[in-house]
């Protein structure tokens, strides 16, 4: 797991914000991005340069970037202005559109789809067929607020029948770790620490290649959308149209190279707030909506 | 919070380590990729590699603790990483390497990393919040790494033990949840008796006053070293190590494919190329870390990315006799050669940077048996490997004819070169470029020239000649020369003016960098891909391919030279479903090795018909999946 300095990105965002500390919220002259960091922010700020750069020739307005500490801090940036737009994934977006009306404009498209799916892993060789088959089992997922590596593929065990509802999940493993990460869980299953892992349908690529053909998985939720770009409900409508304009260019094939400096997705497609009742429902089942 | 993008899940980059993937079964020649190591547990990694080299280069273990390891995400090395962000005192690891005290270094480096998870974990527990908890977790987790794999491997048991232990730590920690929803608080208690746990071994284990010496400097724990008991330690690669394919890949031309002549139909060859891709043939940690002929020369051509930190002194080069690979065969000379490319082989014989080998048969022999402590292989793989490597054809270039002619379509400045690169030279004896890199003969003239790139070994020895490369397809082989010292080709063109007193004008040196290039150049160098055709539809194109040889060596009942080809293609096979594009077909690629593995198995019991019907299957099943497989 890249090492990330919690001292190291306070002085980043620190100095980020500074630098976009006066209030802009009538502003349609220059459109500021907060960064979630999602590993070396010393790349990130790299990254932030070369995107924002572009951004501005294709849009006309200055645009500029920071790094936000973590997702409160974006949402709190989009709701006093000093962020127009922020990119995260599908739970927090739903979090930040009930708190301060935050609206989608374009989801991550990866292997050709915006969406992907948690799973539950299990070992080949383990002879676990079915969901009933974990009753009393440990199992590890990823973290009690991924949706990929903890509520959709519980869901999963909800739909089998197996369970009424998250809260009896204890009842029904013999225990449930919470690994810290994809990673950190699959690995605890393929090293048989734990029986199974409930992670990102793309986890298993996280093992080693011999680990890989040693794991299956058993079940598979439905579909997540992708991580999703948002804007603030004030943002200028003809600033957000030209924003999502440029960004809808980073299909062309002569652009797609820049999508690197963008937490590295396929592509983007237009999204709206309908594609997220799932992951309102599956918020509200987790008592966190 | 988890994030779900797999970009990110690639970024985090293919976590567990070369070792892991050669830990149990046939060797892989696809290796794992692997997740970036912390400066002090990459240094300790480092050290216990080098120190283990003979004689130890103690200024690559100063390195080793003083600069970032190669590649590393991390700006600064160990030591300053230590200054900034940690209370304990490196002075005995600093003192014990000025020292050059191997058993000193070993005992410090290792009671400071002991001492690093420690502090961490001090400062986890002491953590007001989950994030800073689990921070300061996952930082001494990755340090609990530079121990890990030897534990597993010396005492699996406490391995589980501490594996629960660091799950129930993590998990015990709790979460901040996002935007204030979904926050789990910690459980102080459960953490204090998850921590005790990893303390109590680290005490026992690693903060050891005074370390068992050990032959091999190791991370196996001192309760099991101090029993004498030997442990079987998998081979891994220190961080900073690449043996990855090129990217761009290399394009490969071979002989009979140009015209036309389909792989399957000449097993021999098939034979050879599947041992041009097999660990299988060598032995150490080569054949256990998956490293074959085609590591360094994949497609024929150089890997220009191989590195091996204490093996090779810059990217692209190894040393192949030295104290790594084979023991027995280390010359104790640190004489790291840039890799060279295997185009037109059949041409460019004698073999070895300096022409020792007359043949290229007898020079493959040395590779495997000396150089990659291999056993002795058998006449008929000598044979395959030398029918495959002489079907290397040097890349087709447009500019040029067969004798080494400029062809019209050719720069005009490589024209002016042409005629300096055929100009005698007072600095050269009278002789011109063209005397050794004879055109009409591929660029070479089979012999072995002193021309003064070489630094001696002693006064008076005659150990500077070297055996004239070929010029063709230089374009894609920098750097150049035997060390890989110059980078470029006009770096070539200006060493050569000014150590033979040429007198070029700028212009000149100019032009003939221009015919070099032109000479040096291809029309398709790479290979290219597209969502369909994938590296991994090339592999399995290959994969089945060498396999196809069964249907001769099946019916002659050549169990030695079947479980070869089993063990590397089956193995290879399960390895590259991971790189597929097309994921829902990896299940069917598992399968598919699966078969190939049971012939291997059913030749082990010499039950040949099942081995028979497993072949038949695996044929059956990999024209089903042919078009998926992607």
């Amino acid at each position: 797991m890249p090492h990330m300095n919690r001292r190291h990105l306070l002085m980043l965002t620190s100095a980020g914000l500074a630098t976009f500390s006066m209030p802009v919220l009538a502003q349609s002259d220059r459109l500021r991005l907060a960064f979630i960091p999602q590993e070396n922010p010393e790349k990130l700020l790299g990254d932030i340069e070369a995107i924002t750069s572009w951004l501005s020739e294709e849009i006309g307005v200055p645009v500029e970037g920071f790094v936000t500490i973590d997702h409160a801090a974006a949402v709190e940036a989009l709701r006093n202005g000093d962020a127009d737009i922020s990119f995260m994934g599908a739970l927090p977006f739903v979090l930040a559109e009930k708190e301060i009306g935050a609206v989608p404009l374009l989801s991550e498209v990866y292997r050709d789809a915006p969406s992907y799916t948690g799973r539950v892993f299990v070992r080949r060789d383990s002879g676990f067929k079915t969901l009933a088959d974990l009753e009393g089992r440990d199992i590890a997922f990823a973290d009690p607020i991924s949706e990929s590596g903890y509520m959709y593929p519980l869901a999963e065990f909800e739909r089998a029948g197996v369970i009424a509802g998250p809260k009896d999940a204890e009842d029904f493993f013999g225990r449930i770790f919470f690994a810290g990460g994809y990673q950190q869980a699959m690995q605890a299953m393929a090293e048989g620490l734990v029986d199974a892992a409930g992670a990102s349908q793309y986890a298993d690529l996280l093992l080693t290649p011999l680990q890989q053909s040693q794991v299956t998985w058993i079940a598979e939720s439905e579909a997540i959308p992708s991580h999703v770009v948002i804007a603030r409900p004030e943002l200028d409508a003809s600033l957000r149209q030209r924003f999502v304009n440029a960004m809808m260019k980073l299909n062309m094939p002569e652009h797609r190279d820049k999508l690197r400096y963008l937490y590295g997705p396929d592509g983007y497609v237009a999204t709206d707030p309908s594609v997220y009742d799932g992951v309102r429902k599956m918020a509200q089942r987790y008592g966190l909506l | 919070m988890e994030l779900p993008l797999i970009q990110h899940i690639l970024r985090l980059i293919l976590s567990a380590t070369i070792a892991a993937t050669a830990v149990a079964g046939p060797s892989l020649a696809t290796p794992a990729k692997e997740a970036p190591w912390l400066p002090e547990a990459a240094a300790y990694r480092l050290t216990l590699f080098l120190g283990n080299l003979a004689p130890v280069p103690w200024d690559k273990v100063e390195q080793a603790w003083s600069e970032p390891y190669r590649g590393s995400e991390f700006s600064v090395g160990a030591f300053d990483r230590l200054d900034r962000e940690s209370f304990i005192d490196v002075s005995g690891v600093t003192e014990a390497i000025e020292k050059q005290d191997r058993q000193a270094v070993y005992t410090a480096a290792t009671r400071l990393i002991a001492l690093r998870i420690e502090e961490e974990l001090d400062a986890a527990l002491i953590a007001g919040d989950p994030a800073s908890a689990q921070q300061a977790m996952a930082e001494a987790k990755e340090l609990y790494r530079a121990f890990a794999d030897h534990i597993k491997a010396a005492d699996p048991a406490a391995a589980r033990t501490l594996g629960r232990a660091w799950l129930e730590l993590n998990n015990a920690a709790g979460s901040t949840g996002v935007l204030g929803a979904g926050a789990k608080p910690q459980d102080s208690d459960a953490m204090t008796a998850a921590r005790t746990v990893i303390s109590s071994y680290l005490t026992q284990n690693y903060l050891v006053d005074n370390l068992t010496p050990r032959q091999t400097l190791n991370a196996v724990p001192e309760t099991i070293a101090k029993t004498g008991r030997p442990v079987d330690l998998p081979a891994t690669l220190p961080p900073g190590s690449d043996i990855f394919d090129q990217d761009p890949l290399p394009r490969l031309v071979l002989n009979f494919e140009e015209q036309g002549i389909d792989e399957t139909d000449l097993p021999l060859i098939a034979y050879g190329d599947m041992l041009f891709d097999s660990a299988e043939i060598f032995g150490g940690p080569a054949r256990e870390l998956g490293i074959a002929c085609s590591t360094c020369h994949n497609r024929s051509d150089i890997n220009q990315r191989f590195f091996i930190p204490g093996a090779s002194h810059q990217p692209g080069a190894v040393d192949v006799d030295g104290a790594f690979f084979n023991p027995m065969f280390n010359d104790r000379r640190d004489d790291p050669i840039d890799i060279p490319s295997l185009r037109g082989l059949r041409f460019t014989g004698p073999y070895g940077r300096d022409g020792r080998f007359a043949s290229l048969r007898d020079f493959s022999r040395n590779v495997i048996v000396n150089e990659f402590a291999g056993d002795e292989p058998s006449p008929f793989m000598l044979d395959a490997l030398v029918a495959y490597m002489t079907e290397f054809d040097f890349l087709p270039n447009s500019m040029l004819t067969g004798d080494g002619q400029l062809t019209e379509t050719a720069p005009d400045a490589a024209r002016r070169g042409e005629k300096i690169f055929n100009r005698p030279f007072a600095g050269m004896g009278n002789q011109s470029c063209a005397s050794c890199h004879t055109p009409s003969g591929n660029f070479l003239d089979r012999k072995s020239h002193d021309i003064g790139s070489v630094a001696l070994g002693y006064v008076g020895s005659r150990t500077g000649a070297l055996d004239t490369p070929t010029l063709l397809g230089t374009v894609y082989t920098a750097p150049y020369f035997h060390d890989g010292a110059l980078p470029t080709l006009a770096s070539v063109v200006d060493w050569f003016d000014d150590t033979k007193n040429l007198g070029l004008t700028e212009a000149a040196r100019s032009d003939l960098t221009a015919y070099l290039e032109t000479i040096g150049a291809a029309d398709e160098p790479y290979e290219s891909f597209d969502a369909v055709n994938t590296p991994f539809r090339l592999a399995f194109a290959e994969l089945t391919t060498f396999a196809s040889t069964l249907d001769t060596l099946l019916p002659k009942r050549d169990a030695e030279h079947i479980l070869v080809l089993t063990d590397t293609v089956a193995a290879d096979l399960a390895a590259d479903a991971g790189t597929m594009a097309n994921l829902s077909a990896r299940p069917e690629v598992y399968t598919l090795a699966n078969r190939l593995a049971d012939v291997g198995s059913a030749v082990r019991a010499e039950d040949w018909e099942a081995a028979e019907a497993s072949w038949s299957l695996f044929k059956a099943d990999a024209a089903a999946i042919q078009e998926r497989a992607f």
